[in-house]
């Protein structure tokens, strides 16, 4: 098979990397649901405080699009329903009682799948919640149920630091992958594009069927789906819909239709120099940061991540764990000023650029914190954030576009085939510290209301 | 040093919003962030960052400036007095240098400042280098307030009415120096502007080369008492620092390998060069134009065109931005240098027009590259 072979990027060399040891979270005795966590719902509450739900018990919908539901990972009584400004509904609740009672759902067998109707197989996805896990390109926001794509998209070979490795989750179990993935070609029709690393040894996905396998190598983001995306069937305009799911997802989605009851469990990451045991999680939906970290001292000055460091959340410890999200990281908090920084040969300093002696011993001895490093100045074009973006799009033109609001020439460079993680490590590099994956996040933004 | 810190942090609230200097605070930004990288933590992902920025970028051209400057001190005090042995060279040049230097900086940073505290910005560290870059480019017994001049029109004409750094479409020190030439021609050409000593005229090698119609180019230089080691290694006539090609090519490492330059235009510079003046030789039997028959090696080493396509075109501002049109804009230039210097005898050099002319052609060059990848996007659409 053709190895699509991508060499433009950086595997950051971060501290703490999680080692290959899983372990049982166990029962949490609370659960959250955050509504910020799913792009482009608008949520209508269906519970109040004092409810009891079942897991996969409706708790919200989409006022837009009522079918779309999202629903407790849990069961047990609804404590709280944290509004924040404008009345937005920031958080839900729940604490879990032992009944554990579930909603049920239809049950399917593999060989029923090519029977099924694509409306049978919607309807028990948005009847169980989990159709949010389907998220589409552009824009990243959870998809359209009324609008098929050209295409889904499963990346097998994240990159990001910290990120879960594909081939030990599956040999942790893959029940429910091969279902997932011919349910998700059953309710589209269309090409299920499977993309593992070069050098993924599980047999396994090789012996999957309703799927396209490809294989891409290189650094990160040679992992993102939004590469992937951009080499295979590229983004056209924005009614060029593709969707994507994590496999963990398509794991789940197989679950529910093997099962007929709402699969809550995933394994995550936990990974950083902050955090004393870095390891593999198994944990459920909704569990917050500090119920993952149960046990696992975590240092003063640290910043908990929902996700990970380059794309991930700034959380607390009683925040959930984001739906999307399977990485925490947990890094050393510094504002520490260093004098004439940038006059020092800088034998500790982490830099993809060759401006620091660091460079020398490939960055060991630097270490990543959450420092800027620098105050924010008008771009120069030196081409530093061409070097670690693998797509055919001219970054620095397009930023000039975005910050202009020629919504034109935006889309003619490229922006719809953009997200704003594919450019992480653009504002990772930047020398005069703009906030790149951010204007790239408004330029999308200004594009889907005003285009 | 903590002193320093405390001190720095105490008289920090007369700057910031509401306090009595509150218009001075990208002077404080300056000061402070001079003596330490500032302490802030990222607030949005990615939550972790390089550890490059502009200070370190701009640094590191200062760096890569030093073996052609120092040289260049060196080479002043040579010119004026060959014989008077290494140290009163240096000596010599040294107090011709330092002051076109500090004017640049201190005129230049007044500006700078000026702007920032007007326009509500920040001190950019670009200045620093442009603020070197002129003096040296300039004959080194220019008088002090040309110098003034000069980089007074090159701030405020050059890149503050245009928008300020990032925004400008020449080389601010390029218009500096162009400024000066035309403004005040008798200080900027000709023979005698080339060395300190007065009663001392040396003609550049390039001034040279054109000299007597219907000879042969390099002999003429020859003749002159210039060898081609000489030119290479930079003793001999010109500007303060643009005559080393040797410690240019030092500065060049740099630029390249911490790539802070992009090579590109620096190798299409040369790919330009080489085969403008390999035409030119081609037509030379058929006119009485001498510098038709120069040959690539010596247009390499006379004059500026190392200095400047090194240290001049590569400003990534007003380059082209794209990687095929950084290849375009440098071959333009070269060849462009080429056609200057022997098409039109009225400039002996080449290099200081043929950037600017590069500048201005830039956006254009980018524009069709900008084309071609819409273009390419447009086939992979239609591809799939």
């Amino acid at each position: 098979m053709k190895v699509i072979r991508l060499k433009k990027g950086h595997n950051l060399a971060i501290g703490g990397q999680p080692e290959k040891l899983l372990v049982d979270a166990g029962q949490p005795a609370r659960l959250k649901i955050r509504p910020g966590d799913f792009p482009g719902i608008k949520p209508k509450l269906l519970v109040k405080e004092g409810d009891h739900v079942n897991t996969g018990a409706p708790v919200l919908y989409d006022k837009t699009f009522p079918d779309m539901l999202v629903t407790a990972p849990g069961a047990g009584r609804v404590v709280n329903i944290v509004v924040g400004e404008r009345r937005t509904v920031r958080e839900i609740v729940i604490d879990l009682d032992r009944t554990e009672s579930v909603e049920s759902f239809e049950r399917f067998n593999e060989q029923s799948v090519p029977a099924l109707s694509p409306d049978t197989i919607k309807s028990q996805l948005l009847r169980s919640g989990l159709w949010p896990v389907i998220r589409q390109r552009p824009f990243s926001s959870v998809a359209d149920p009324e609008k098929l794509p050209k295409a889904v998209f499963i990346s097998a070979t994240p990159t990001a630091p910290f990120a879960p490795d594909t081939d030990y989750l599956l040999e942790q179990g893959a029940a429910g992958l091969q279902m997932g993935l011919s349910v998700l070609k059953r309710l589209t029709g269309r090409p299920v594009h499977l993309v593992a690393g070069k050098n993924s040894s599980s047999a396994m996905l090789a012996g999957l069927k309703d799927v396209v396998l490809h294989r891409f190598s290189g650094p990160h983001p040679a992992g993102n789906v939004g590469i992937h995306i951009h080499h295979i069937a590229p983004i056209r305009n924005r009614d060029d819909i593709v969707w994507y799911v994590s496999l963990q997802d398509v794991m789940r989605i197989g679950g529910l239709f093997l099962k007929g009851v709402l699969p809550v469990d995933k394994v995550v990451t936990v990974g950083g120099e902050s955090v004393e045991k870095r390891l593999y999680v198994k944990i459920r939906q909704g569990m917050m940061l500090k119920d993952i970290l149960w046990g696992n001292p975590v240092e003063r000055d640290a910043r908990l991540v929902s996700g990970d460091v380059l794309t991930g959340l700034q959380c607390v410890a009683e925040d959930s764990l984001g739906f999307y999200h399977d990485t925490v990281s947990v890094i050393p908090e510094s504002t520490r000023r260093d004098f004439f920084g940038w006059l020092m040969p800088g034998l500790h300093k982490y830099s993809l650029t060759n401006l620091f002696l660091s460079r020398l011993v490939g960055n060991r001895g630097a270490h990543l914190d959450t420092r800027m490093h620098g105050s924010e100045r008008i771009i120069i074009p030196f081409g530093n954030i061409e070097s670690v973006l693998p797509m055919n799009i001219l970054p620095t033109f397009l930023i000039k576009m975005i910050l202009a609001e020629d919504i034109d020439e935006m889309e003619k460079l490229g922006i719809y085939e953009c997200d704003p993680e594919d450019f992480a490590l653009c504002s990772f590099i930047d020398a005069s510290k703009m906030e790149i994956a951010e204007i790239i996040r408004q330029g999308l933004e200004y594009v889907e209301k005003n285009g | 040093m903590g002193a320093l810190r405390t001190f720095l942090d105490r008289i920090e609230p007369h700057f910031s919003k509401g306090g009595k200097w509150e218009r001075l605070f990208p002077l404080y930004e300056m000061v402070d962030t001079i003596f330490y990288v500032p302490g802030t933590a990222t607030a949005v992902a990615p939550h972790v960052r390089d550890a490059v920025d502009m200070k370190r970028s701009m640094f590191t051209v200062i760096i890569a400036l030093m073996p052609a400057l120092v040289f260049g001190i060196y080479n002043t005090g040579y010119q004026a007095d060959p014989g008077a042995g290494f140290l009163q060279n240096v000596m010599t040049g040294g107090s011709a240098v330092v002051p076109l230097i500090l004017v640049s900086y201190i005129v230049g940073g007044l500006w700078e400042v000026l702007f920032a505290v007007i326009r509500r910005h920040e001190v950019n560290e670009g200045f620093l280098v442009t603020g070197l870059l002129l003096p040296m480019t300039l004959p080194p017994d220019i008088p002090l307030w040309m110098v003034a001049m000069g980089i007074s029109f090159g701030i405020v004409i050059g890149k503050e009415v245009t928008g300020g750094t990032g925004y400008n479409i020449f080389n601010p020190a390029l218009i500096a120096r162009a400024f000066i030439f035309f403004a005040y021609p008798a200080e900027m050409s000709g023979d005698p502007v080339w060395t300190l000593a007065d009663d001392l005229t040396a003609a550049t090698p390039l001034a040279v080369a054109a000299s007597v119609p219907g000879d042969d180019a390099v002999s003429l230089v020859a003749a002159a008492g210039y060898t081609l080691k000489d030119m290479f290694v930079g003793l001999i006539p010109g500007s303060v620092a643009g005559t080393s090609t040797l410690a240019v090519l030092a500065g060049a490492v740099v630029l390249i390998v911490s790539r802070i330059a992009n090579w590109r235009i620096m190798a299409g510079g040369l790919i330009g060069l080489v085969t403008a003046a390999i035409l030119a030789n081609l037509l030379a039997p058929a006119s009485e134009n001498t510098m038709l028959s120069l040959s690539p090696l010596y247009h390499g080493v006379m004059g500026g065109f190392a200095f400047g396509i090194v240290f001049m075109a590569t400003d990534p501002v007003s380059a082209a931005q794209t990687d095929k049109g950084r290849w375009i804009y440098g071959i333009l230039i070269g060849a462009l240098c080429v056609m200057i210097r022997v098409l039109n005898q009225a400039f002996a050099e080449g290099i200081m027009l043929s950037i600017l002319l590069g500048n201005a052609f830039a956006p254009m060059i980018d524009y069709f590259v900008l084309r071609q990848n819409i273009a390419k996007r447009q086939k992979a659409y239609a591809k799939q």
